[in-house]
């Protein structure tokens, strides 16, 4: 047999567990000197996969593992496995796929609680080891007159995401990863209400923070490029009620602090101009 | 044969035991990462690298290589592989006489291979291109293995050897993978160390692994074992002066027990040392 043809034979087994499968392959290895069957000794390697591959979706969601209970996570999980083989070499964005997965998948794309927790969480991961950028302190903003005050556009640190997830998931991720997590957590509620959240990175671990529906809105825009001042004028940021500048004077100031910002310039989608007016 | 200079006595550098290297820089010559677990954009994992690379050497062991497998060579991963090691500047880059998938899927295992004149011809060119891309040679890793084929035409030391010799490469010698291979074949594990080619080998791994009575199962989550550790100075006396180092990939024991661990290779090798030094006298 060439050498191609045993690894599409060897892959086979692996990939779909032990069965009638087998057969081909099981002729071609050598009987164990210490009596262990040829099943138990392919076993190992067709089991290793599908602990491995598990071990990396626990790893990455406790808190969808929290909602949905052990029993449909681990059903999640052997969907998963059996319908997304991993082809990234790199184990680490074996999971990044689970979110979509769900979102194709008839038996799991209507439970919006579980989605929304296993978007989350791929947010959190992503976070973690994003691109390394530096933020900028509020100070940024001194080398620039009031006047350029409506043309300044921001540039975001490359791990934040924003979410509009199910209400309830922040709640219960904290729930799941408390130090004493009670035993089921109670899943969002069904319903079609909304959080917003932002997920980054600060001092090398991931963090998020739970957005007012403008905070979100502004925090959109404002990282599609859009200038301080358009954002302002922006119907849906006008409709929160707030003086539209002081409340947006006051986000800016929030992600800043938070270390959102990692650039500020003149002209909002027009990157070309990125110094002060008056310099 | 011109090899690398040794190191000395390393460890396995994995999460858990960051903020321990960085508070009391432990009295550890060099430290192994395994490469794709740094394969990132950036974050924690690189930061940290970057910290303790400033201290301490650094040899790059990977995973995904994929080095006998019947699919292109992965060049996106290449990149990705040679990236780091202009990052790194490591001692050395190892991976695995293995496979890990083909048709584009992987499945996070060293799988096995049968010995055959195929299968020799073709990791040894890919182990070429390889060392062709990455300007350096490669130091190839014997795995473990827990089933052997009707269809192999040498054992896998004869093979590991030509394949050494036709590409050119190193070998890091795994003394847990021979020994859990030894058991699981019924091979004589001093014969197989007896004929790889010291003169290629610049590494030895030592690992626990798990014991299922008809076969054993490379774990990397107990101590090593007292019949690896005999196999251990059997190598030492074959292939003299090399990088040896830990590997503990579960079950993480206090870091101190990995240094015990490290003490316990030192005095090992301190006595077969005494043992030359009085025989040559």
């Amino acid at each position: 047999m060439k050498l191609a043809d045993f690894q599409s034979l060897f892959q086979e087994s692996v990939l779909t567990g032990s069965g009638e499968a087998d057969k081909p392959l099981l002729k071609k290895l050598r009987a164990s000197p210490r009596g262990a069957t040829p099943e138990t000794l392919l076993g190992v390697y067709q089991s290793g996969y599908r602990l491995r591959l598990a071990d990396f979706v626990s790893q990455d969601h406790p808190g969808l593992r929290a909602v949905l209970g052990g029993e449909a996570f681990e059903a999640l999980i052997d969907d998963y496995i059996d319908q997304r083989p991993s082809r990234d070499p790199n184990a680490r964005f074996f999971t990044s796929g689970l979110p979509d997965f769900m979102r194709d998948c008839p038996t799991w794309r209507d439970d919006a609680r579980a989605v929304s927790m296993a978007l989350f969480e791929r947010a959190m991961v992503d976070a973690f080891d994003a691109a390394d950028e530096t933020p900028l302190a509020v100070q940024a903003l001194a080398e620039y007159p009031p006047n350029d005050w409506p043309l300044l556009a921001f540039d975001f640190d490359p791990s934040l995401t924003l979410l509009e997830l199910a209400a309830g998931t922040i709640a219960s991720y904290d729930a799941a990863i408390s130090e004493e997590p009670p035993e089921k957590i109670d899943a969002p509620a069904a319903s079609d209400d909304v959080e917003y959240v932002a997920v980054w990175r600060v001092d090398h671990e991931s963090a998020y923070r739970q957005l007012e529906p403008d905070e979100y809105v502004a925090l959109c825009e404002a990282r599609a490029g859009h200038a301080f001042g358009d954002i302002c004028q922006m119907t849906a940021f006008q409709q929160s009620g707030e003086i539209a500048p002081e409340r947006l004077a006051q986000c800016l100031s929030s992600w800043f602090q938070d270390g959102m910002i990692i650039g500020v310039r003149v002209g909002g989608d027009d990157q070309s101009s990125n110094t002060p007016s008056s310099a | 044969m011109e090899k690398p200079a040794p190191l000395g006595y390393g460890l396995g550098l994995r999460p858990v035991y960051y903020d321990e290297i960085l508070s009391s820089r432990p009295p550890i010559d060099w430290f192994e990462i395994i490469s794709e677990n740094y394969m990132l954009a950036g974050g924690k994992p690189l930061a940290m690298l970057d910290r303790i690379r400033a201290d301490y050497p650094i040899v790059m062991h990977g995973v995904s290589l994929s080095l006998a497998s019947t699919d292109p060579l992965n060049f996106d991963y290449l990149r990705q592989l040679k990236a780091l090691a202009e990052r790194v500047e490591p001692a050395w880059i190892s991976d695995h006489v293995a496979w890990t998938g083909v048709h584009g899927v992987t499945l996070h295992d060293l799988l096995p291979i049968p010995y055959t004149r195929e299968s020799l011809a073709h990791i040894v060119e890919r182990i070429q291109r390889v060392q062709d891309f990455l300007k350096r040679r490669l130091v190839v890793e014997n795995a473990s293995t827990y089933v052997s084929f009707v269809d192999s035409e040498m054992s896998e030391h004869e093979f590991v050897r030509e394949m050494a010799e036709r590409a050119d490469c190193l070998l890091l010698l795994d003394v847990n993978n021979v020994f859990v291979s030894s058991f699981n074949h019924g091979f004589d594990p001093v014969a197989f160390i007896d004929g790889v080619p010291a003169e290629r080998v610049v590494q030895f791994h030592m690992a626990g692994h798990t014991d299922n009575e008809t076969h054993r199962v490379d774990t990397h989550d107990q101590p090593v074992c007292d019949e690896v550790w005999a196999l251990y100075e059997h190598a030492r006396r074959r292939c003299g002066d090399v990088s040896a180092m830990i590997e503990r990939d579960d079950n993480y024991p206090p870091f101190s027990e990995l240094l015990d661990e490290l003490q316990h290779m030192r005095d090992i090798d301190a006595r077969l040392s005494n043992e030359r030094a009085r025989s040559a006298a």
